[in-house]
């Protein structure tokens, strides 16, 4: 089936997600002002010259900390789907690969995790170990490997049965260097998007961990968090709304573009 | 038929596997933790006396393999002992927040099937067109955007169409049962949403296979109406996509509802679980954690089981 | 077809939108039922083991003391129909009040009030001997007047002419164990209900032997947090909403409610762990003292509704505070670096600081404290942890180098001042001067008024210049009160008094 459309929401897709990453990259080494640096003199101010989205309750530069919101937010997502890939590739693989008991175990035991619904799992991860950062990132690498490993045993059952996979077994090649190096490559057409769908996935738990209070600390503030700290200013201050959910829907929207771009096109190879 | 209950036996082992393992995970997780029920019932200016004759009250003096069993005992027998934090049994506590939140389920739920299942047929009839493409870049946006927000933006916009809205409003079923169910029904819809998008998602792509196959074909060939054939074939053909559908949705509605229940101000599980979060009550905590996953684990085997005997085809995988 | 599933859409969706907010208006308002929104859910009941202030202001309306405080924060007589304090200081006798009922039905005897207070003081057989109200661990006797059945005589130690303050704990029947869960008192409301994160429901105690409250029923509505309460206020379903914010109050509409305010006698501190390297330098805390502008932070976190505090009392407190010491502290970033180069950390240093998450103002604070702090090299890093745990390691264990909180008391000086004795267990700074405490001691023996304001004038003066911790602001009071209701008192202290508050 041909599908024009796939390559207009890859393109889309890029195009949002680089404004983002094109601000996480001008955030690291600038920002008109000091995103934590109150000025209670010029706070609630509306959009003008000298604050192009205005300024917060403690008259902080909405874009500095937008701006900087994108580096936690980014952060955030990439490291908790590394920490997800990483778990779910170490227990995927020898499941698909192995089959039989150890399949069984693994899948058993990551079909229990995915029984806890993500954000509760999460919350009560964060809330023992103390909210911070890093351990939204654990939490959340937590709480998604079991996506990945499925993704992972399914690839490794259909590569398994291909010629050069029982080839190689046949030849005698042991079989964490056959994981490693025939299987594990192969892989990166079906665990592409899945990467893609959990980097969404993550800002949207973030955001929602952020709003219960067990996110990022302040003065710090990912997108999520500037939402959760904007809502009694809705009305108020609508752009400290605004900004902010702008940045986080284009960030979002520009991963699921991209990601269906990516499933239409790799599904059309696997075909 | 053999084969069938066969393929039912095997899963209701790999259910019963499942429950242990679950309930295993949730008793170590909660008893690994750092913190004392004891001392958090009693407070920091409690006795070592005190202290101890409380954690042999509750059992807590026991090796780790007794408790883990009296637990399961409770767990059945819905004698989840007292919560730390309200001093008050936790099934007490769980049966007074169920109402709401068996109530959002529903509503959410009805929600769900009565939008997306018409506006999925309505996409798939012209797949790629005008309509098709803004109810799919629509679905895209509403998942994009936090559930926290879209419920702030519900209320905005509930409180400006309809001058006798009043947000965080509550009635109990027992004083006020209409009133119950109406004020249910935006924090239902703020729920549904996103799954809405999800189901479109799934309803659609289904329907788009359907229509492509040959009986399909074969029966517009006979000079069935569009209606009887959708009636007639293709929903009740799309039933697998659907039951499984209807299974996700049900359980990420319990998730969901954590965070809408919080703007909304209601008092169901959601706020529950995270006042036990907040005071490390983990007798309530373990229960609830524990019950949610079970309702969870029996959602996917009814999506299993009842997907089997609606397609043959997915047994023989 | 495709018009036909639309229609069907778009109808099952209005007609049960229409269906839910229509009945959603029926709200039942005029039936004598005031709803007062709290954010916090209540721990006990019991008047003698409660701590959190938010409990206190519910039960002030079930228990009643020998004393009680009324709006303006006068102690008067309220069980006792009189006392007398001997002139060593060191003997309280109480009349009790004839003809009041507690809210099971029994009479109200000399009996129960020695129960209750032997109970509070630690005194009870079988008690390990701890005073559950810290103050009263200089009680010695609690027993019914040889002369008199209807009088209760209080002995003491050693003699404490600041005591009486504290005879505004409640009363409760003799050998009644149940006050945490269901409590009973002799107040003007009885105790009807409490479900988790829900509610607690009060009712009218018919018996009342004072003033008869003029509503049916009050309940306290626990919301999530101050947002889900201001939708509330927006949508009418809640009456009065004690401890909100100006910027919140402002979106309100006055038609329908009048914004009430008052001094609140709360100490808003920068505590600063004076065990905590490097804040046991007495130069470090001065220079914290100078680098921030108190009026900053109220601008930002109360919309400038606070009074800017530089010392341990409020001015809320009249003649006890020091007027002398207004505006010790004025911001100077020059001498802050100076006395901190003096301490040796001309770069400054990294501080945690330790705030309570449920506590947005709080919260607040030691965000815009940050940003000033790191104006002379304090990078401060900011640490929220749930209530419970605040109360566990901050303010038990004092395991902390800094927090934001407020502090709350009775309106007595005596009340505000006590916890900064070296081993009282209120003293989570861990303040210690030995000429405070000698000072402390000599307060209760002390008889005269005018020698006892020279005293805390003293206290005061020596934990400035001890630069004791960074006091902030007393943050005032906003409370929106349907304009449905009248009578509503807003006290400088922790308290909902209901019993005057009726519909107009």
């Amino acid at each position: 089936m041909k599908n024009p459309s796939s390559k207009i929401f890859f393109i889309a897709g890029c195009i949002l997600l680089g404004i983002v990453l094109l601000i996480f990259l001008i955030s690291l080494f600038w920002t008109p002002y000091d995103p934590s640096a109150t000025d209670p003199a010029s706070k609630l101010m509306a959009p003008s010259a000298a604050h192009l989205f205005g300024t917060d309750n403690f008259g902080r530069d909405t874009l500095s900390r937008v701006m900087d919101a994108s580096k936690y937010t980014v952060f955030i997502s990439f490291a908790g789907v590394a920490i997800a890939l990483a778990l779910g590739l170490v227990t995927g693989i020898p499941a698909g690969y192995y089959g039989g008991w150890t399949d069984r175990g693994i899948m058993l035991l990551s079909n229990s995790i995915m029984c806890f619904p993500g954000i509760l799992l999460a919350l009560v991860a964060v809330a023992v170990a103390g909210p911070s950062m890093y351990n939204v990132v654990w939490a959340l690498g937590l709480v998604f490997a079991p996506t990945f490993a499925r993704v992972c045993r399914i690839g490794t059952m259909e590569l398994k049965q291909r010629d050069y996979i029982i080839h190689a077994r046949v030849m005698g090649i042991r079989s964490p260097r056959i994981m490693a190096l025939h299987i594990l490559p192969n892989l990166t057409g079906s665990l592409l998007p899945a990467t893609v769908i959990g980097l969404a996935n993550m800002t949207l738990f973030e955001s929602g961990m952020s709003y219960l209070g067990l996110g990022v600390q302040p003065p710090d503030a990912s997108f999520g968090k500037l939402l959760a700290d904007a809502q009694s200013y809705m009305t108020r201050a609508p752009w400290l709304v605004i900004f902010p959910s702008l940045m986080l829907v284009i960030y979002i929207l520009g991963l699921y573009f991209v990601s269906e771009g990516i499933r239409v096109r790799s599904g059309k190879g696997g075909n | 038929m053999g084969r069938k209950t066969g393929f039912i036996i095997s899963k209701i082992l790999e259910l019963l596997a499942t429950l242990l393992v679950v309930s295993l995970l949730t008793f170590v997780a909660f008893s690994v933790i750092p913190g004392d029920t004891a001392q958090v019932i009693l407070g920091p200016d409690a006795s070592q006396a005190q202290l101890d004759a409380l954690r042999s009250e509750l059992g807590l003096d026991k090796p780790l393999i007794v408790q883990y069993l009296n637990w399961i005992a409770g767990l059945f027998t819905f004698n989840l002992g007292k919560s730390a934090a309200f001093g008050v049994p936790v099934s007490d506590l769980i049966a007074e927040r169920l109402p709401v939140t068996i109530g959002m389920s529903i509503i959410a739920l009805i929600f769900v099937i009565a939008v997306s299942y018409p506006l999925s047929v309505l996409s798939a009839r012209r797949p790629g067109k005008v309509l098709d493409q803004v109810f799919s870049v629509t679905g895209h946006i509403l998942f994009a955007i936090p559930p926290f927000v879209l419920s702030l933006i519900s209320i905005i916009a509930a409180s400006a169409l309809f001058s006798g809205f009043r947000a965080g409003q509550y009635f109990s079923p027992d004083e006020n049962f209409p009133g119950f169910i109406g004020c249910l029904i935006l924090p239902s819809f703020c729920i549904a949403l996103p799954k809405i998008a999800m189901t479109f998602k799934y309803m659609r792509s289904s329907i788009i296979e359907q229509n492509a196959s040959e009986y399909v074909k074969n029966a517009k060939g006979h000079g069935l109406t569009d209606m009887r054939i959708l009636m007639k074939h293709v929903l009740p053909n799309s039933n697998v996509s659907a039951i499984t559908v209807i299974s996700i949705v049900l359980s990420d509605i319990l998730a969901g509802s954590l965070i809408v229940e919080q703007v909304f101000n209601l008092p169901g599980m959601g706020r529950l679980l995270l006042s036990g979060i907040a005071r490390r009550d983990f007798p309530l905590l373990s229960g609830m954690v524990f019950y949610i996953a079970f309702i969870t684990v029996l959602l996917y085997f009814a999506a299993d089981v009842l997907g089997s005997i609606a397609d043959p085809r997915i047994r023989l995988k | 077809m495709r018009h036909f599933s639309k229609t069907i859409t778009a109808a099952i969706l209005l007609a049960s939108m229409a269906f839910g907010f229509a009945s959603c208006t029926a709200s039942n308002a005029s039936s004598g039922k005031v709803t007062v929104g709290i954010t916090q859910e209540p721990g006990t009941f019991d008047p003698h083991t409660v701590v959190a202030a938010g409990d206190q202001e519910i039960i002030f309306n079930i228990y009643e003391g020998l004393m009680k405080y009324d709006s303006k924060g006068n102690l008067n007589p309220c069980l006792a129909k009189e006392y007398k304090i001997n002139d060593s200081a060191d003997e309280y006798t109480f009349t009790i009040r004839d003809k009041v009922k507690f809210h099971n039905g029994q009479d109200l005897t000399a009996a129960d009030v020695v129960y209750s207070l032997q109970r509070a003081a630690g005194l009870l057989p079988g008690s390990d001997g701890t005073a559950l109200i810290a103050s009263f661990d200089k009680i010695k006797t609690v027993e019914v007047s040889n002369d008199d059945p209807n009088k209760v005589v209080v002995t003491l130690e050693q003699p404490d002419s600041e005591l009486l303050s504290y005879f505004t704990v409640g009363i409760i029947p003799k050998d009644y164990e149940n006050s945490d869960k269901s409590p009973c008192g002799t107040g003007p409301f009885k105790f009807e209900s409490y479900s988790v994160s829900q509610n607690v429901t009060l009712s009218a105690n018919k018996d009342y032997w004072g003033n008869k409250p003029q509503i049916d029923k009050v309940v306290f509505k626990i919301c999530a947090d101050m947002d889900a309460g201001l939708l509330e206020l927006k949508s009418g379903t809640i009456d009065i909403f004690p401890h909100l914010t100006k910027d919140r109050a402002d979106q309100l509409s006055p038609d329908a409610y009048n914004i009430m305010d008052n001094a609140s006698n709360m100490v808003q501190i920068f505590a600063l762990n004076n065990k905590a390297a490097p804040l046991d330098n007495p130069k470090v805390r001065e220079a914290i003292n100078y680098a921030i502008s108190r009026d900053d932070i109220i601008n930002v976190t109360m919309d400038g509704a606070g009074v800017a505090l530089t010392t341990a009392m409020s001015p809320a407190m009249g003649k006890w505070y020091d007027k002398s010491l207004d505006g010790t502290y004025k911001k100077d970033l020059d001498k802050a670096k100076s006395l901190l180069a003096e301490a040796g950390y001309a770069d400054g240093f990294d501080l945690k600081v330790t705030v309570p998450s449920s506590y947005l103002v709080h919260v607040n604070t030691a965000v815009e404290l940050g940003s000033e702090l790191s104006a002379i090299g304090i990078k401060l890093k900011i640490e929220q942890v749930d209530w419970a745990t605040w109360l566990d390691e901050v303010y038990s264990k004092r395991n902390y180098e800094s927090t934001v909180i407020c502090l709350t008391s009775d309106y007595a000086p005596y009340d505000v001042l006590q916890r900064y004795s070296t081993d009282s267990k209120d003293n989570f700074i861990n303040y210690s001067n030995a000429e405070v405490d000698e000072l402390l001691k000599k307060i209760p023996l002390t008889p005269g008024e005018e020698d006892k304001l020279s005293l805390y004038h003293q206290i005061l003066k020596i934990m400035t210049e001890d630069n004791a911790s960074c006091y902030i602001q007393d943050p005032q009071e906003i409370v929106p009160v349907s304009t449905k209701l009248e009578g509503y008192n807003v006290y400088p202290m922790y308290v909902q008094d209901m019993s005057t508050v009726k519909f107009k």
